[in-house]
């Protein structure tokens, strides 16, 4: 029986009262698995885990059915009780590691700090766990890593040193926030190693945010597609990829060129025009403009429809309407 | 025929100083770099970043001057063509729209602006703007709005129509879809075809998608530090390279399919740094076939079928 560490039942956000960036979301992350949200610019999915952090900018409100980690319920915990969780329990990682390393600090002392913040120990001995930490993820010469400073390492490092970081409290939860979108492709494929290796061996959990298709076919378990604020299908990895089942899914894995079975003369997929900014109160299906088999129904719902066990997906048409189309 | 662009021995140098009592280190960002793009056709440069592809763009572009070496354009040096003739024959598309779109000015001001500074008057210049947006696939009652009221796809489009005003023909794209979400990033690449066959385009595509340059170039070069280590037509490339380098890259991609191990490519930790560009092969610290030879030797270009490569062990 899997234990659920994550549980987020119809989480909204909006922004200034008028526009809902999250619309309504409920998702959970188990022990030790990997969870993906994957989805274009602006459909929600960063504020989705600023949101679960309570990191969310002044003018922003957040509002659920239901929102705990480990039984804790985070909407009654209070901004004291949340700073206790932040980096010990939950830690994150952000994409652009320059941005969310202090430039004027160096990497032990940041590294320490966090740990003296969330347990008793000196700072000796916290620089030593954090020494330990740096070749756990592959860096050499830990002792005169820690002396530096971000500015002199380069955006691989950088990155390994923000995981390293994070694990610093060993937390049950890893959100990280494309992790690798700003990174070489081939330093891209030893970061994920590095976090696959890591969270196997610590029994870790992860919420990983992505707009790369590639990075959730190798690394999620299980994923949710972002439309627009909202989850529009969720599944178990294999079966998503296998039989995409709501419109936007399936256009969105039609685009992606993929090297080796390229046709060099034929366009490639695309969905023609752009992600709505939607307010609340918004009705019916948020992609129907942008979908080739909307209907009249399609302005007055997105009802749930199950494609499997597990698999759930926002959408007037049914499940085998891919393989009716089909045959 | 004489081809759209010559490389001859193309480098560029650049001085820095990492602090202020620190000695000058020199970059050698681009370091010997020759090749031939034959009009029309689709020329692809790939590599990491800090490889040196976009100096070479700029350069191309005749934004920065070589410290060595000839760039010829149609058959005549760069250096020697005035602005205006050098505008009228190549034009740039960047990768970010956001910044490289003036925000106070109007999108009919901006595409007109290439017109603008050939001389053309406003009436004439309307015309050809107005024919333009609607070839990039923008609706013309655009012309009056900021780039700020568009869309990021809608923004690249923008930044097409301006390159392609003047009917240049070559055009040189640095990442053009980086910054796009994949579902715009295939209606550019799917306009950038289109009108390629329309206006009979001579292309140089810079990018570090290689399933992107797979799709849209002929031909494809690989950076690594400066040089080129590869170059091949696009199916020579992707079915059959040589160079470990190429294979690395081509083994990190992820492609969107379920049930396939996370590639260990074997590139080790080491970052190259173009200030420190080693001795022997530049790839080989982290080359996972380098033997003692590669430290010391450095690999001349060499022809194998339609391919040169810098390796010497590609003719194993």
């Amino acid at each position: 029986m899997p234990e659920t560490l994550l549980d987020v039942v119809g989480l909204r956000v909006r922004f200034g009262g008028a526009v809902e960036a999250v619309r309504g979301i409920s998702f959970t992350v188990e022990r030790g698995e990997t969870h993906c949200l994957v989805g274009e610019s602006g459909c929600g999915k960063s504020v989705t885990a600023l949101a679960v952090m309570d990191l969310l900018a002044r003018g922003a409100t957040r509002t659920a059915e239901r929102l705990s980690y480990a039984g804790t319920n985070l909407l009654s915990l209070g901004e004291r009780g949340m700073a206790r969780l932040r980096g010990d329990r939950i830690a994150m990682i952000f994409q652009e590691p320059m941005t969310s390393l202090n430039p004027a600090y160096t990497i032990g002392s940041q590294m320490a700090e966090i740990l003296t913040r969330h347990r008793r120990v000196s700072r000796a001995a916290a620089l030593d766990r954090a020494g330990d930490l740096l070749a756990r993820v592959g860096i050499t010469a830990p002792g005169m890593r820690l002396a530096q400073y971000p500015h002199q390492l380069s955006g691989g490092l950088r990155q390994r040193v923000m995981i390293a970081m994070a694990l610093m409290c060993e937390p049950d939860l890893l959100i990280a926030d494309e992790p690798t979108t700003a990174l070489d492709v081939t330093v891209q494929a030893q970061i994920l190693r590095l976090l696959r290796t890591l969270q196997s061996e610590l029994g870790l959990a992860m919420l990983l945010i992505t707009h790369d298709l590639g990075v959730v076919a190798h690394v999620a378990q299980r994923v949710s597609v972002m439309y627009a604020g909202e989850i529009v299908e969720t599944a178990p990895v294999g079966e998503l990829f296998r039989a995409p089942t709501h419109p936007y899914t399936a256009g969105l894995l039609a685009c992606v060129p993929v090297p080796g079975s390229v046709r060099r003369d034929e366009p490639l997929g695309s969905i023609p025009g752009t992600v709505p900014r939607l307010a609340s109160g918004f009705r019916g299906c948020a992609f129907r403009d942008r979908c080739a088999h909307a209907m009249a129904a399609c302005a007055e719902a997105a009802p749930e429809h199950l494609a499997g066990e597990a698999h759930r997906y926002l959408c007037q048409l049914p499940p085998d309407w891919i393989r009716d189309r089909a045959a | 025929m004489t081809p759209a662009i010559e490389l001859r021995d193309v480098a560029r140098r650049f001085g820095q100083r990492s602090g202020l009592f620190a000695a000058r280190r020199e970059v050698r960002a681009v370091d010997g770099v020759s090749f031939t793009v034959p009009a029309g056709s689709c020329f692809g440069i790939v590599g990491e970043s800090g490889c040196g592809k976009s100096t070479l763009a700029r350069m191309i572009l005749g934004l920065m001057a070589p410290s060595g070496g000839d760039i010829l354009v149609d058959g005549r040096r760069l250096s020697d063509l005035p602005r205006r003739e050098r505008a009228r024959l190549i034009q740039p598309v960047f990768q970010d729209p956001f910044s490289s779109l003036n925000p106070k000015r109007a999108i009919g001001d901006i595409v007109g602006l290439p017109l603008a500074a050939q001389g053309i008057a406003a009436g004439e210049r309307m015309r050809r703007v107005a024919e333009m947006l609607e070839r990039a696939g923008l609706r013309p009652d655009i012309a009056g709005r900021l780039p700020a009221q568009l869309s990021g796809g809608q923004r690249q489009r923008v930044a097409i129509a301006r390159a392609l005003v003047l009917r240049p023909r070559i055009v040189v794209c640095d990442e053009p879809t980086s910054a796009l979400d994949v579902s715009v990033q295939a209606q550019i690449l799917n306009l950038l075809a289109e009108l390629r066959r329309e206006m009979a385009l001579t292309i140089v595509f810079i990018s570090h998608n290689l399933a992107v340059v797979e799709h849209i170039c002929d031909e494809v070069a690989v950076m690594y530090l400066g040089r080129i280590v590869e170059r091949a037509p696009v199916d020579t490339l992707f079915s059959a390279s040589r160079h470990p380098y190429t294979r690395a890259l081509l083994d990190s991609v992820l492609v969107p399919r379920t049930g396939l191990d996370l590639p260990d490519v074997g590139l080790g930790d080491l970052y190259p740094d173009p200030a420190n560009i080693p001795a022997g092969c530049r790839f080989h610290p982290r080359c996972p076939r380098a033997d003692a030879a590669c430290a010391t030797t450095t690999p001349a270009p060499q022809r194998i079928g339609d391919r040169m490569v810098e390796c010497l062990l590609a003719a194993e």
